[in-house]
């Protein structure tokens, strides 16, 4: 008897009794059903993780050898004088041109940023960037992703402009003029004490008063930014803060200052060499990211620049951390489910071996050799296996449709805003043939064992069955 | 020369016996049994409840091996073939004719006539050939298209005795295959199965406990607690 036989009295079997195997199928398609929505919200989140990412930092950095491990305490020793060039011979490179969406230089620093008629400062984390590079960069969204990038307030042609973290307009005292919601306002002080800062407050003022002829106050709150320049002397700018954008994490909110490249460099470098700590990179496509490396590191090295590169899975350990908890969790669910459907089915197909017993022993009494018999019954398992999963798609799929239109939103860790709750599962196909084949062999390994004992039963016992 | 195979048996038992073991009882299903089958012939195998025909049937059906003794089935002694070898050769010599029909309750009458020969492989064009033949002679060619279940008694058993035949095979059990059924329907099963056997020349073995169906046989074997008590052979 040939597979085509075979298959087409297994499948008939199938609806013997039609509740029990309706149940079974059920079965298999919850498990397909929760295993694909699960595993579309996480390639969501994974999606959602790396445009963040992307959009903030690119998908690479940039650095001079040695600043990713020693540059955060030593920023002005670690710069990149030639960042024009490399940005230059980067995007001209014929094998890196074309993968790169944009590439910018970036001046990371540390310093003291303080609000100094209101008597409060606070170590801040400064970035300088290219406001229309950034603009550039905000516009990647490989994964059609239904939140928006942080807009960019900055401006090429407006240089002392900025702006800070909520947390940071918090403890500056700068809610009310930012507009910050729901911040808490500081507790009246007694007196005034300008003596711990008096030298700030001197250097301060003589930075503002000679800014105010460059700059016109347009009612924006300002702020005095002290850093160490690259030679080592103190030096502040004054930054007139536009506006406040939470940043996520709280750690980085409270210090987080966003300035354009030409102020950063100007406190750190004064009137000296202006240098950047990093050029970003950010690419058209992930894909393309080792490609990339291995052509910078190439360049690089041809060059002979002393430049390194890292990821932003090397800049932001958390996506990595994330994306294993996730998959951890992903293969946990996956797990108990193969274990439900493993379960169900074997029951399933051990009632059915037990029913049809006798059916058997006439089978074999015909002439039906023990692995036809196996045969028979792994087929149907399978046969259960690839309809329940079939459906388990088919539901996952409506039921994502469902999902994704039904304006439901969720607060991720690392975003500030509540974002669209979407489940990605059409977008994943190895996501659905994966989970469809997964259901498909589990549910033939459960019938191995019933199907395993219905063609070891001996003739004659099988027909005398009762 | 060529040798005379009808007068050879299609079947022959040489000193046989069966024990089955009930928990740590032995219970003796056949003791010391030499019987020859006679080829082309009608056999019927009578005995009361718990006689043994059964078990004789089982192993004339090569589905069960005796515990002491020989059992010869169309020259073939079974002791010497695997599991799959024997499958193959009951596929090939052996038809069966179950009490209680054994269709497969998900084929057709058609496809159940059709099923051994699916085994044996025989092309599709032939396959339908001889199942509708087959079908026309148990006159259920109207009902070819019917599952099991929507057949009476006495048609699935006619359904039965189409798909025991379709191979042409050398040797036809039937285990009491009037039991399920009254006696009008059992009696024109009896006559059905009495004269294919005489159209298609098949040596027919069937058993029962009614004496009555004596009258049918060429040959008949009576047998009580696992032993043959008589044997009357047709001139």
């Amino acid at each position: 008897m040939n597979l085509a036989h075979t298959v087409s009295i297994a499948f008939r079997n199938l609806f013997r009794n039609a509740r029990r195997s309706s149940i079974t199928l059920l079965s298999v398609a919850t498990g397909g059903i929760a295993v694909l929505m699960f595993g579309g919200f996480v390639s969501q989140i994974f999606h959602g993780l790396e445009t963040g990412l992307v959009l903030s930092g690119g998908h690479l950095q940039i650095f001079k050898q040695g600043y990713f491990h020693f540059g955060a305490g030593d920023p002005a020793s670690y710069g990149i004088a030639n960042y024009d060039e490399v940005v230059k011979t980067i995007t001209d490179d014929p094998q890196m041109g074309p993968l790169i969406a944009v590439a910018t230089p970036q001046l990371t620093l540390f310093g003291v940023a303080g609000n100094f008629t209101d008597g409060v400062s606070r170590t801040f984390l400064g970035v300088g960037v290219v406001p229309s590079d950034r603009k550039r960069m905000s516009t990647w969204n490989h994964y059609g992703m239904k939140f928006p990038a942080h807009p960019i307030y900055l401006e090429d042609d407006q240089m002392e402009t900025g702006v800070v973290g909520e947390g940071l307009a918090r403890v500056l005292h700068l809610c009310g003029p930012l507009e910050v919601k729901d911040c808490p306002q500081p507790p009246q002080k007694a007196e005034t004490t300008a003596s711990v800062d008096s030298d700030i407050q001197a250097l301060a003022n003589a930075e503002t008063h000679g800014a105010a002829s460059q700059t016109q106050d347009k009612g924006h709150p300002k702020i005095d930014l002290l850093a160490a320049t690259a030679q080592g002397a103190p030096n502040i700018v004054t930054l007139n803060v536009i506006k406040a954008q939470n940043q996520g994490f709280k750690e980085i909110d409270e210090i987080y200052v966003g300035m354009p490249l030409a102020l950063a460099q100007k406190l750190i470098y004064g009137r000296g060499t202006k240098q950047a700590t990093s050029v970003v990179v950010q690419l058209n496509d992930t894909l393309t990211l080792s490609n990339a490396v291995d052509r910078l590191n190439q360049i690089f090295q041809e060059k002979g620049w002393g430049l390194e590169v890292r990821t932003f899975h090397d800049l932001t350990p958390f996506y990595d951390q994330a994306i294993g908890m996730f998959r951890s969790i992903f293969a946990f669910l996956a797990v108990l489910m193969g274990a439900i459907v493993l379960f169900t089915v074997i029951n399933t197909m051990s009632m059915v071996v037990m029913e049809r017993t006798v059916e058997i022993g006439t089978l074999r009494a015909l002439g039906l050799r023990r692995n036809a018999i196996r045969l028979l019954f792994l087929v149907e398992g399978a046969l259960l296996g690839m309809v329940g999963a079939t459906l388990g798609v088919i539901m996952a799929l409506i039921l994502a449709t469902a999902v994704n239109h039904s304006n439901l939103t969720w607060l991720p860790p690392n975003n500030v805003e509540r974002i669209p709750l979407m489940v990605d599962v059409l977008a994943n196909p190895r996501l659905i043939v994966g989970t469809w084949i997964l259901l498909v062999i589990i549910a033939t390994l459960s019938a191995f064992f019933p199907a395993n004992r219905a063609a070891k039963l001996t003739v004659v016992n099988a027909l005398h069955q009762v | 020369m060529a040798e005379n195979t009808d007068a050879l048996p299609v079947a022959r038992l040489t000193g046989v016996d069966k024990i089955y073991r009930l928990g740590d009882v032995d219970v003796i299903g056949l003791k010391s049994i030499s019987l020859s089958i006679r080829r082309r012939k009608f056999t019927v195998i009578v005995g009361p409840s718990g006689s043994g025909k059964t078990t004789l049937l089982n192993l004339l059906g090569c589905i069960d091996t005796p515990n002491a003794g020989a059992v010869e089935v169309c020259g073939q002694d079974i002791a010497l073939l695997s599991d799959n070898a024997l499958s193959d050769f009951r596929a090939l010599k052996i038809g069966f004719i179950f009490q209680n029909f054994s269709l497969i309750p998900v084929l057709s009458a058609y496809e159940n006539v059709e099923y051994p020969l699916l085994l044996t492989g025989v092309p599709a064009k032939e396959r339908k050939e001889r199942t509708e033949t087959m079908l026309a002679a148990v006159e259920l060619s109207d009902k070819a298209r019917h599952r099991p279940n929507q057949l009476s008694g006495g048609q699935r058993q006619r359904v039965a005795i189409a798909r025991s035949l379709i191979k042409e095979p050398e040797l036809v059990l039937a285990d009491e295959p009037t039991a399920n059924l009254d006696t009008r329907t059992g009696a024109a099963i009896i006559a059905l199965m009495r004269r294919m056997q005489e159209d298609l020349h098949t040596s027919f073995v069937f058993s029962s406990h009614d004496p009555q169906l004596m009258e049918w046989a060429d040959d008949t074997v009576s047998i009580r607690d696992g032993e043959i008590i008589d044997i009357k052979v047709a001139s």
